[in-house]
């Protein structure tokens, strides 16, 4: 799986329930249009048997108790924020796709680790009010026909498996192209692929093209990333202004939860928090509190908070509120007097785990050459906490151009004159203007992995001096001396 | 031509206006290759991108790697390698300019860039050599401006400096951009790599920040 996309399905209705305590369990509907053409947008499943697109006044006649709302931005904003943070978990690659919605390049990261965390993320994301659905798949597309199942998380294995069952509507076909494959009896993505692309591309031009490719999740694209928040802010305005605790609190809970939650998926901790209270008679009401212990643990800011909030009277009521979060490193650590450790330990060994999710863990470390002649034989090992003390400079000094290697060598056909190379063809090709060799190695000759390679450097007629080798498998290109 | 006194006026407006958009980044990483820190102005520069393009085949790229893992082990630093198409032979350099190194062996452009991501952001290496010379130039070419932008973005406020490896000039935007012009040759596969670090003929192709500008 190579993108993974995160989706809350009706994403407003969800925001703006988050956003108010008195929508919890109720009939909720959200609206838009004005008289008689307002009509529902989104609805709550409590509401039945009302459905997207009814009109409000037959909604109101079907279900009495409903609630009917129109879409809060700024319940939105805070929803989204979560949501991206939570992406952000998953990969520092991500791009916010639509409004609850945000795709995730996961390319090279661990199959098994990353669905781990996607369940984890999910199981988070509800807890905080956000019922999201992850899907992931190979292309950008999959992952999103993945995302609009019904299960919480879905992974495309087999996209052509995968694909053949969804109803045709997944690929979005326009009202015309329905109609028309309706007719032909079509009613899944299967169905359509079964036809041949330029079959269906002659019937339907250009257009069909394009659905049979996403009907295929052929279709792919790049994604437009985005940056990790780097301000840890939260803003409310109230509308009536409120004059009790219990709002304020409400709200400044919704806030930690968001800004703990971006502070830890980006690997900080608060050293402070701000809290300021926007007054109706156009004054306000700051304090900024130190934190005993810096840290991204909601209930103990809350406990501060409202310590602070049981003391407060202000001349006018609230009519907005605002939390800000000072970001710190959490265990940064001062150098010892004799060794050069990890200026943020956790950052470091983090991101350790992260590369080892792009190129796979036996791809990344420390080399370390092991025990033996043969060439271009090394270990990764896990980096050291410190960095040592440096040893004395060697007593012999590596003279000449550095050796770059080409993984896996080039295989090379080379004439041979008196046992010198005089000519050499395939990937590098030519008489070369100087060679310089043989330098001969063997090893494990006691063993039946013995092995034996002859080195040459020959220098081309572009200037390149290139390292030549020849085993008993015959003569290739190992790099070039740099 | 603005009048350079009027440039100034405007430079240092804008710096006390906006502190965070001229922030000015501390220090450099020196290389150990005197032609390169000279045009450098004392080194790689700290929280910037530096481009240097290995014009001609074996003109002294992977040298300059080489003495950027010696210096940096000297000063105890530490410091990463994104190797694009994991070229890197650990047995050319001396054993103990390892030991400060983190080696990401990345199969293909996607991974390098992602890994180079993630290492630029981390803030405890003073130095993130990203390497793409071996990958395909229609590859790099198709790389959109906006992951350059991107590392160029994350760079600013980290304490790394970034020396990206390639072979013809790639990076948009970047402060500096110096070339290997002239191949080594045969001939002086004898001589120590101190003296042909320092003899490494190190060309400025781009540079227009003043060095005072970078280490404030």
């Amino acid at each position: 799986m190579n993108y993974a996309v995160l989706m809350i399905p009706n994403f407003a209705l969800h925001a703006l329930r988050r956003s108010e305590p008195a929508l919890a369990g109720r009939a909720v509907a959200l609206t838009a249009g004005e008289g008689r053409k307002a009509v529902l947008t989104e609805v709550s499943p409590e509401v039945l048997p009302v459905s997207p697109g009814c009109a409000v006044t037959l909604a109101m006649a079907r279900c009495p108790g409903i609630v009917l709302r129109v879409r809060e931005p700024g319940a939105e904003v805070e929803a989204q924020r979560i949501l991206l943070a939570a992406a952000f978990t998953l990969s520092p690659r991500v791009e916010a796709t639509a409004a609850g919605c945000c795709t995730v390049d996961l390319q090279g990261a661990d199959a098994s680790r990353t669905e781990a965390e996607m369940r984890l993320r999910v199981a988070e994301l509800a807890r905080l009010g956000l019922p999201v659905r992850a899907g992931a798949g190979p292309t950008p597309l999959l992952a999103a026909y993945a995302a609009r199942g019904g299960e919480a998380v879905t992974i495309v294995r087999n996209p052509v498996e995968f694909l053949r069952p969804l109803p045709l509507a997944v690929a979005e076909p326009s009202a015309t192209q329905s109609g028309i494959l309706h007719g032909w009896g079509i009613k899944t993505l299967g169905d359509l692929t079964a036809l041949s692309k330029a079959d269906v591309g002659q019937r339907l031009g250009a257009s069909g093209v394009a659905l049979w490719e996403r009907a295929a999740g052929e279709t792919t694209r790049v994604l437009r990333m985005i940056e990790p928040p780097t301000t840890f802010v939260a803003q409310w305005a109230y509308d009536p202004p409120v004059e009790t605790m219990e709002p304020l609190v409400f709200k400044l809970r919704r806030f930690a939860e968001r800004i703990a939650f971006e502070l830890r998926a980006a690997g900080f901790v608060a050293e402070a928090l701000t809290l300021t209270l926007l007054l109706e008679d156009e004054s306000d009401h700051r304090r900024e509190f130190r934190l005993p212990e810096p840290g991204a643990d909601v209930d103990s800011w809350l406990r501060v908070l409202q310590t602070h909030l049981d003391t407060v009277r202000t001349a006018s009521p609230v009519a907005g509120v605002r939390l800000t979060a000072m970001p710190a490193r959490p265990l940064a650590k001062q150098d010892g007097l004799f060794d050069t450790g990890l200026a943020d330990p956790q950052a470091f060994w983090e991101n350790l785990a992260r590369l080892g999710a792009v190129v796979g863990d036996d791809r990344v470390g420390t080399p370390v050459m092991a025990d033996t002649h043969r060439p271009d034989t090394f270990v990764l090992e896990r980096p050291a906490e410190a960095v040592p003390a440096p040893e004395p400079p060697p007593l012999h000094p590596l003279r000449g151009p550095v050796l770059r290697r080409f993984r896996p060598s080039w295989p090379l056909r080379v004439t041979v004159e008196q046992t010198r190379p005089v000519e050499v063809s395939g990937p590098l090709a030519g008489v070369p203007a100087g060679v310089a060799g043989p330098w001969r190695v063997s090893g494990e000759w006691w063993r039946p992995g013995a092995w034996e390679v002859e080195t040459w450097h020959v220098e081309m007629p572009d200037g390149g001096v290139y390292q030549l080798a020849r085993t008993a498998a015959g003569w290739s290109v190992e790099g070039i001396l740099d | 031509m603005p009048d350079p006194s009027t440039l100034s006026a405007l430079r240092s407006l804008v710096a006390a206006r906006f502190p965070t958009a001229t922030r000015k980044h501390g220090g450099a990483v020196p290389t150990g290759v005197a032609g390169l820190d000279a045009a450098l102005g004392g080194g790689l520069p700290a929280g910037r991108l530096t481009e240097l393009v290995s014009a001609a085949a074996s003109s002294g790229g992977q040298l300059v790697l080489a003495r950027l893992l010696i210096t940096t082990r000297a000063a105890r630093q530490r410091i990463a390698l994104v190797d694009g198409a994991d070229g890197f032979a650990p047995e050319a350099v001396p054993a103990d300019a390892l030991r400060h190194l983190v080696w990401v062996r990345a199969r293909n452009l996607a991974e390098a860039l992602a890994a180079a991501d993630v290492l630029v952001r981390d803030g405890n290496y003073a130095a993130v050599v990203i390497d793409l010379r071996g990958i395909a130039q229609r590859v790099l070419r198709r790389t959109p401006a906006s992951e350059w932008h991107r590392l160029h973005r994350a760079a600013e406020s980290r304490p790394a400096a970034v020396l990206v490896q390639t072979v013809f000039p790639l990076v948009p935007a970047v402060p500096w951009r110096l070339a290997l012009r002239v191949p080594q040759g045969l001939e002086r596969r004898r001589q120590p790599q101190g003296r042909l670090a320092a003899e490494l003929v190190v060309e400025t192709v781009r540079g227009h920040m003043r060095a005072e500008e970078m280490t404030g």
